[in-house]
């Protein structure tokens, strides 16, 4: 380095030394770049997630004094609700995740086809998924009330009259899950169609002409190119939907209020609406994690099956 | 020819049974929608006097005023019994008193508006013939003004969860927008892992969340504040701003990036002069289902608001609390429902790019 | 091994657009049929009306007699290498060729065989267990391309088969595919638009625009006969120079005259243009039939534009009156932009076009 150089020439070169010592962490920077941008959702989470679900499950194993118990957990094991609760849900998860894939699947097949005013029927299809539960909630109890608009409905336009009346409430137990997953299948099945044809637009026709002209049928182009090919979305349809069909409860608690069938979370929910009484918030609480044990479960069995995982695997390769 | 006749008629027939089916879905849809609607606009008296109910709100009521020894006795057209039936208190007098009760009372049950005056100059009519007929119009928005006004604070709470929802949408657009980015343009260690594990949030359960909530937030001194619900709720908004704005983004090709930076910006600069403006109808479309998700959400908000609680905490409460006026109630309901439904009708063409390159 | 016929087929996708507007064809057994022409003319239309992917709005399509207009695309016994590739990318290579064979019941053994000997066959024997993700653009095609050749179907349709791979590897499938059709006599119909590609390997070429066809002939026929003005200068690499000319008789000559030059020619054999003496017509000459000569011969001498070596030849471009006229040099003659030289017709391969109709004017010396 000359002392004769300009100021300014020496300043110039300075930066370039730091420039090059930036470049030389440069491999390294850009490596950090996803992480920085994953940073906020991570901080967020452990604060507003992570934090308050370890301080349920603490609390869980803790009595009204504070004293380490499996007592909570016991309790639910004991008590026969639970398991009544427990095979409820199962009934209906089992039934209406299955029977809304099915039919939302074949929607989203027929649908896939551009037609006229296909834009305006994907827009009331969209409308059960936009309705709030509570107006879903309004909506059914006002229908199925023996003097809602269903009997009414049917009464308009005669088809039966006052004496036949249905109770469409007053089912036992068997009528009202089948009624509670009819519900939920109105309200459920345009979400998941959409997902699976958002998924079919991505396979595109030509994969699926080529299966016809290699002489493949309907139905074996459907098993053999659109269903392998849908699989991610499938997967994700499902997970989505296991999810939040485990933890079904306000649409039942709005039609036939607690009790009369119960189901998981709303045995949590009414656990906590027992308020002032500590000793059930706990319970609550050990039944949450229950609950998300259950589903967490749930969703891992069901990656496992559809054999998620093997696929990630393949791509860490 | 002969073919082309039977083409055509294959053609035809393929497309008529398509829209059989399609008109046969739409009609489920609509079906229970619509009542929900049709319910809001009836008065009491048509929800709760005729049955069957009708199948569509009335626009005018019919009525009748006769007289007898004892006084005068108001009747109302019922549709389903076709004919006039009695209506209210059973015999009244022509002074004020009475006449301003009657008038409060067709209002209450029919939704109808009459001035005292006109009573009067009815029942003059009554005098001389022994009768009087006549129609008033109903007050259609009758049951979203009265729930509006008779619901403790639901004007405040319609305030209340626009504040809640708008700043989830800030914060898990934000925040979810960034990691969708991350997601959609990088690879790196733990990304499948990350991806599944944002799902995992929403294995616990929203409810069982909020209980330990109400604490954390009381020390920050955010409980019943519309700020700590829209913390909560941003908890499941995030997860999902981050599959939608990964797949946003994914459909944006990184080549578009590419060639910006080739024609002479930075990647910061590729990113806010050429993906941003392509993803800006999805980052709307995202921030909206936000708003339909913090907007429809009831539980959480039962359970963390107490003076401050949001729309639909207020509509619960009224559909849960009393078991009678069920149009007043799914006035309340419409009312929550109809931002939510327009924002979808906004947003329809985006939903399926939204959900486009959301995978496992 | 299957005649194919196609009747008065169009297709028609809304109001105003028609993929083709009117097509008849007939193809031999074992032809080799090539389309030709401008993108977005309705080759791959065609094709996949013939495929049965594409409802016809109207005619019908015989093939080996039989009416397949309305029978699905499985049961027509064609095989299609799809201008886009359309393979599976959740099968492997293998999996993807291996398809259509394992649909047909095709024991394993010669399943693996097959898939294996068709591989090799476009060398891509090495890719089977890849999945098509990891693979170029080109190995992608040369997939579809044995995924279409393991069916060993009647009729093979190739839309643009070749498109993405190098000169080297093209020139080479080109002789494969060859070999492949003469081995196996499927009646093949293939798009392309690398024209030699098309004349070196087509029996018949269809030229085709706007959704009709203009041509149907040998190689040779639409490159030394070509029927109409659109033909000539599509075909050639340059396609044909024009010079629209009045036509003169005297006696036994016909003078040409162009607003740049006047050509005297013979009328031996060219009567046929007496009834054009005193009207317009056009000349087109084959950039190779433009010559090369001294000032003196020259019919006229025009300032060099531009010089495209190509190896073998030059192609030079000259600037007569606003239009380019291109011509082909031998390698060996030197030429520079900026230099005057004399140009000559080599008179027997000059073409005729009517100027109203721009159909060649056809002459008795040729039939
Ligand atoms: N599905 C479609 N809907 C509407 N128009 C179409 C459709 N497919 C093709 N066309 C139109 O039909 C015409 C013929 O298209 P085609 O694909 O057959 O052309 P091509 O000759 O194969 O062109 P290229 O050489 O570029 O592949 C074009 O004008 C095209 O725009
Ligand atoms: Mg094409």
């Amino acid at each position: 380095m000359r002392p004769d150089l300009p100021a300014a020439f020496l300043s110039g070169y300075m930066m370039t030394i730091t420039k090059d010592q930036l470049s030389l962490s440069k491999e390294t920077r850009k490596k950090m770049v996803p992480y920085l941008l994953i940073a906020p959702v991570v901080i967020y989470y452990s604060m507003f997630w992570l934090f308050p679900v370890l301080n349920a499950i603490i609390e869980s194993f803790k009595d009204v004094d504070g004293i380490w118990t499996f007592g909570n957990y016991i309790h639910i094991f004991k008590d026969p609700v639970f398991y009544e609760a427990l095979s409820n849900t199962a009934f209906i998860v089992i039934f209406s995740v299955t029977i809304e894939f099915i039919l939302a699947f074949g929607l989203a097949l027929l649908i896939n086809k551009k037609f006229r005013g296909s834009s305006m029927f994907l827009f009331l299809a969209m409308i059960p998924m936009s309705l709030p539960a509570v107006a879903v909630g309004a909506m059914w109890s006002s229908g199925l009330a023996t003097r809602g608009w269903l009997n009414s409905f049917l009464m308009n336009f005669g088809f039966i009259d006052d004496a036949s009346k249905i109770l469409f409430l007053a089912g036992g137990k068997m009528s009202t899950m089948l009624l509670i997953i009819i519900i939920d299948a109105w309200t459920v099945i345009p979400f998941v169609m959409i997902i699976l044809l958002a998924g079919l637009q991505g396979v595109g026709e030509d994969v699926r002409e080529a299966g016809a002209i290699f002489g493949g049928t309907k139905f074996q182009i459907l098993r053999k190119i659109t269903i392998p090919m849908l699989k991610p979305t499938i997967t994700t349809a499902m997970i989505l939907r296991i999810i939040s069909a485990i933890q079904i409860w306000l649409i039942i608690v709005l039609l036939y209020g607690f009790n009369r069938l119960p189901v998981l979370l709303e045995q949590v929910v009414l656990n906590y609406d027992q308020l002032g009484a500590e000793y059930f918030e706990r319970i609550g609480l050990a039944l949450s994690v229950v609950v998300a044990i259950i589903v967490s479960a749930a969703a891992i069995f069901y990656l496992k099956v559809s054999g998620s995982f093997e696929k990630e695997e393949k791509q860490d390769e | 020819m002969n073919n082309v006749v039977k083409r055509q008629l294959r053609r035809s027939a393929k497309r008529t049974s398509l829209y059989i089916v399609l008109v046969g879905i739409a009609f489920i849809i609509i079906f229970p929608v619509f009542f929900l609607f049709s319910f809001s606009f009836m008065s009491d008296y048509e929800t709760y006097s005729e049955w069957p109910k009708p199948l569509v709100p009335s626009f005018k009521a019919n009525f009748m005023i006769d007289k007898n020894t004892e006084g005068y006795h108001l009747f109302i057209f019922n549709k389903s019994e076709d004919g006039f039936m009695p209506f209210g208190p059973l015999v009244f007098a022509n002074n004020e008193k009475d006449i301003d009760s009657l008038r409060k009372f067709i209002k209450l049950q029919s939704n109808c508006k009459i001035s005292s005056q006109k009573i009067v100059e009815y029942l003059k009519v009554v005098d001389n013939n022994s009768r009087v007929e006549f129609s008033i119009k109903k007050d259609l928005l009758a049951n979203y003004i009265l729930f509006f006004k008779v619901v403790n604070g639901a004007p405040k709470a319609v305030l209340n969860s626009l504040m809640v929802a708008g700043a989830t949408i800030l914060i898990s657009l934000s925040i979810g927008g960034l990691g969708g980015y991350a997601f959609a343009r990088y690879f790196f260690k733990g990304k499948n892992i990350l991806k599944l594990s944002v799902l995992f949030v929403r294995m616990f359960p929203a409810v069982s969340l909020a209980i330990p909530m109400v604490i954390i937030l009381a020390k920050m001194g955010l409980y019943d504040q519309p700020l700590g619900l829209s913390l909560v709720y941003s908890v499941g908004q995030i997860s999902m701003s981050i599959w939608i704005t990964a797949s946003v983004f994914m459909s944006i090709p990184v080549s578009l990036e590419e060639a910006a930076m080739i024609f002479g910006t930075s990647k910061v600069g590729a990113f806010w002069h050429v993906t941003l403006p392509l993803a800006l109808p999805g980052l709307a479309a995202c921030a909206m289902y936000s708003f339909i998700g913090s907007w429809n959400e009831v539980i959480a908000a039962v359970v963390l608001t107490q003076f401050n609680p949001t729309f639909p905490v207020v509509v619960y409460k009224a559909l849960v609390g009393s078991q009678g006026q069920i149009n007043l109630i799914t006035a309340g309901s419409v009312a929550q429902a109809l931002p939510a439904i327009i924002f979808t009708l906004i947003i329809r063409k985006y939903i399926i790019q939204m959900w486009g390159g959301v995978k496992v | 091994m299957a005649t194919l016929e196609l009747i008065d087929i169009a297709k028609r996708f809304t109001k105003k657009v028609w993929g083709v507007k009117k097509m008849d064809l007939e193809v031999e057994e074992k032809e080799f049929i090539v389309l030709l022409g401008p993108s977005g003319c309705g080759k791959t239309t065609t094709m996949r009306m013939i495929a049965g992917l594409e409802e016809v709005t109207r005619g019908t399509i015989l093939l080996d007699g039989k009416d397949i207009t309305d029978i699905p695309p499985r049961d027509r016994g064609i095989s299609m290498v799809f201008q886009n590739y359309a393979i599976w990318p959740h099968m492997s290579v293998y999996e993807n060729i291996a398809f259509s064979l394992k649909l047909k019941k095709m024991p394993g053994a010669e399943i693996k065989q097959r898939v294996q000997e068709t591989a090799d066959m476009v060398k891509i024997g090495e890719l089977l267990k890849r999945l098509p993700g990891q693979l170029s653009g080109g190995q992608q095609q040369r997939v579809a391309l044995a995924r279409a050749l393991a069916v060993r179907p009647r009729l093979f349709l190739m839309d643009e088969p070749l498109s993405n791979l190098d000169a080297k590897l093209r020139v080479i499938m080109r002789t494969e595919l060859k070999a492949i059709h003469q081995q196996t006599e499927a009646t093949s119909i293939f798009v392309t638009h690398d024209q030699s590609e098309a004349m070196s390997m087509a029996d018949r070429i269809v030229i085709m625009k706007d959704g009709e066809i203009v041509q149907i002939g040998s190689p040779d026929d639409v490159y030394f006969r070509s029927s109409n003005m659109f033909v000539a200068g599509f075909i050639g690499t340059p396609p044909s120079n024009f010079f629209t000319v009045k036509c003169e008789f005297k006696k036994e000559k016909i003078s040409l005259k162009h607003s740049h030059f006047t050509l005297e020619i013979d009328s031996i054999g060219i009567e046929e243009l007496k009834k054009y003496s005193g009207k317009e017509i056009v000349l087109g000459v084959r950039p190779e039939d433009l010559l090369v000569v001294a000032d003196d011969k020259a019919v006229f001498t025009e300032e060099v534009l531009v010089v495209e070596p190509q190896g073998s030849h030059q192609v030079v471009a000259l600037n007569l009156s606003e239009t380019i006229v291109k011509m082909i040099v031998s390698a060996e003659t030197k030429v520079n932009p900026g230099d005057k030289i004399g140009l000559g017709f080599n008179i027997k391969r000059i073409h005729f076009f009517d100027k109203e109709t721009e159909n060649r004017i056809p002459l008795i010396s040729e039939a």
